[in-house]
């Protein structure tokens, strides 16, 4: 027990180290966010919009360029977390399949990258709720930021899904970089108001965005949304268990030891 | 009598990618306390060979059994970049169960590399990865020890240095097998096989000018 909590405790740290020391990631949170939601904040017109609150069942008529804002810090924060979780997963596979060779047992591996990616969702999301903050009074900015947290999870995710599943690093960040405009663009309230369509609720973005819209401009708290992202990110950490383990697993047949001539002169 | 159970034997092992056939039925068997070399020229399949050996890749077919722990130093140094050397061995210590990093201190002290101890992997040269990367393998005291090309980037005192502890680990008792595409210090070895057309065979190249025996604190470039 005692073993086991010491390889949880040790995985945690330095996955933790891992990301606090990457330079990249850090300065795309503290520059790509703001600079983002500034861009839409000077160029997006704030004229009416009319958006299907499906979390509400009712259509509101709010300012576009909030309603884009949230948009846009969805995007941000999904690109960010997501490709941030599929580097770190995809570059140190080797080194964890090492680890795994050498006797460490992959669930703790497995579950430090799951640390990491809760509080680097939490500390983007935060951020990114900070920063719209900063421009507007959203009505609960704590839903707000639940909102985003649970859609960076989810990419997150699909982040260590695709880095634990692609063998090159081009095609994840392809994947992630698409995945995460078709899916703003789909259900981007201003070119798409009606999110009318079945089949717009199996998007990753779906339940964030139903959430951060309704925290932006009602008093609603959509609870079952705000499980779609963490879902999303369940669905997505098993199959990237199951992928990390077919990856890492040892394909030699246990052999009885045999004690080497000379051992016990090493006592 | 018998003699011991060979600590690595491999039957027949054969592996292709697709239509391209590497291993052709591999065999071999050393026993423990054996210093012994593959040699092959590039794409001939020893790393291949030396990733189903260590578990990481299944063979078509045949089969490879390692009796003990056993150690792998890659061809590339497989390391952390984001961190230090100090953390890599302790990453290590936890993941092959040690009590303690004594074996690694010792080893970072034989090559020569205790003052990176805090310097993060991203930092070091491609000589000091290698070193660390070799220490990773060997810091549990295996049984068995598989090093793919273990001195590339090595200067020639620690060139010289690895062979030295190569050589306790065979007096040990331990297995060592060195892979290579240079079949030079040779004499070193108790048995050397040449992988070519996909199976290995003993071999014995012709005699050629030995320069690298000696004390490596004599050597040409040795720090005093």
């Amino acid at each position: 027990m005692r073993q086991a909590w010491r390889r949880l405790t040790t995985a945690v740290g330095f996955a933790l180290l891992e990301h606090a020391r990457n330079r990249f990631a850090l300065v795309l949170v503290v520059f790509y966010i703001p600079f983002w939601l500034s861009m839409v904040h000077w160029f997006v017109d704030p004229a009416p919009s009319r958006f299907l609150l499906r979390a509400t069942g009712r259509t509101v008529t709010v300012d576009a360029g909030r309603l884009t804002m949230i948009s846009g810090a969805l995007n941000a924060v999904t690109l960010i977390v997501g490709f941030m979780m599929f580097m770190s997963t995809f570059k140190s596979l080797a080194f964890d399949r090492r680890l795994a060779l050498a006797g460490y047992p992959r669930v703790p591996l497995l579950v430090a990258k799951v640390a990491a990616l809760v509080l680097a969702s939490a500390a983007t999301a935060a951020y990114a709720t900070a920063v719209i903050c900063w421009y507007w009074d959203p009505v609960r900015p704590v839903l707000l930021a639940a909102g985003l947290f649970s859609a960076a999870v989810g990419y997150g995710g699909i982040g260590i899904l695709l880095g634990a599943f692609l063998r090159h690093e081009l095609e994840g960040m392809f994947v992630i970089i698409m995945t995460s405009l078709l899916d703003t663009m789909l259900q981007n309230p201003v070119s798409n108001p009606g999110a009318s369509k079945d089949g717009v609720q199996l998007l990753p973005e779906y339940g964030p965005t139903q959430v951060s819209v309704a925290a932006g401009f009602s008093g609603a708290v959509p609870y079952g949304h705000l499980l779609l992202g963490p879902l999303w990110f369940a669905v997505m950490w098993l199959a990237a268990t199951a992928a990390f383990g077919l990856r890492t697993r040892s394909h030699l047949p246990k052999a009885p030891p045999v004690p080497a001539p000379g051992r016990a002169d090493l006592a | 009598m018998p003699g011991p159970p060979p600590a690595l034997h491999v039957r027949d092992v054969h592996k292709s990618y697709r239509a391209r056939h590497v291993l052709r039925g591999v065999s071999l068997a050393l026993e423990p306390g054996t210093l012994a070399g593959v040699v092959g020229e590039n794409g001939a399949g020893k790393t291949t060979l030396l990733r189903i050996l260590s578990g990481q890749l299944a063979a078509d077919r045949g089969e490879a059994v390692v009796r003990g722990t056993l150690g792998h130093c890659p061809q590339e140094a497989v390391l952390n970049d984001f961190l230090t050397v100090a953390q890599h061995l302790r990453y290590f210590r936890v993941a092959y169960g040690l009590r303690d990093t004594h074996r690694a201190e010792e080893l970072l002290e034989e090559l020569r590399f205790g003052e990176y101890r805090h310097t993060r992997a991203g930092e070091l040269s491609g000589g000091t990865r290698q070193k660390l990367n070799l220490t990773l393998a060997l810091m549990h005291d295996p049984g068995v020890l598989l090093l793919d090309e273990p001195y590339q980037g090595f200067d020639w005192e620690t060139y010289l240095r690895f062979w030295q502890v190569a050589g306790r680990l065979r007096e040990r008792g331990r297995c060592v097998l060195v892979v290579s595409h240079l079949a030079w210090d040779t004499g070193r070895l108790d048995v050397l096989y040449r992988l070519r057309e996909g199976a290995v065979e003993p071999w014995r190249p012709a005699p050629v000018p030995d320069p690298s025996y000696g004390d490596p604190s004599v050597a040409v470039g040795a720090s005093r």
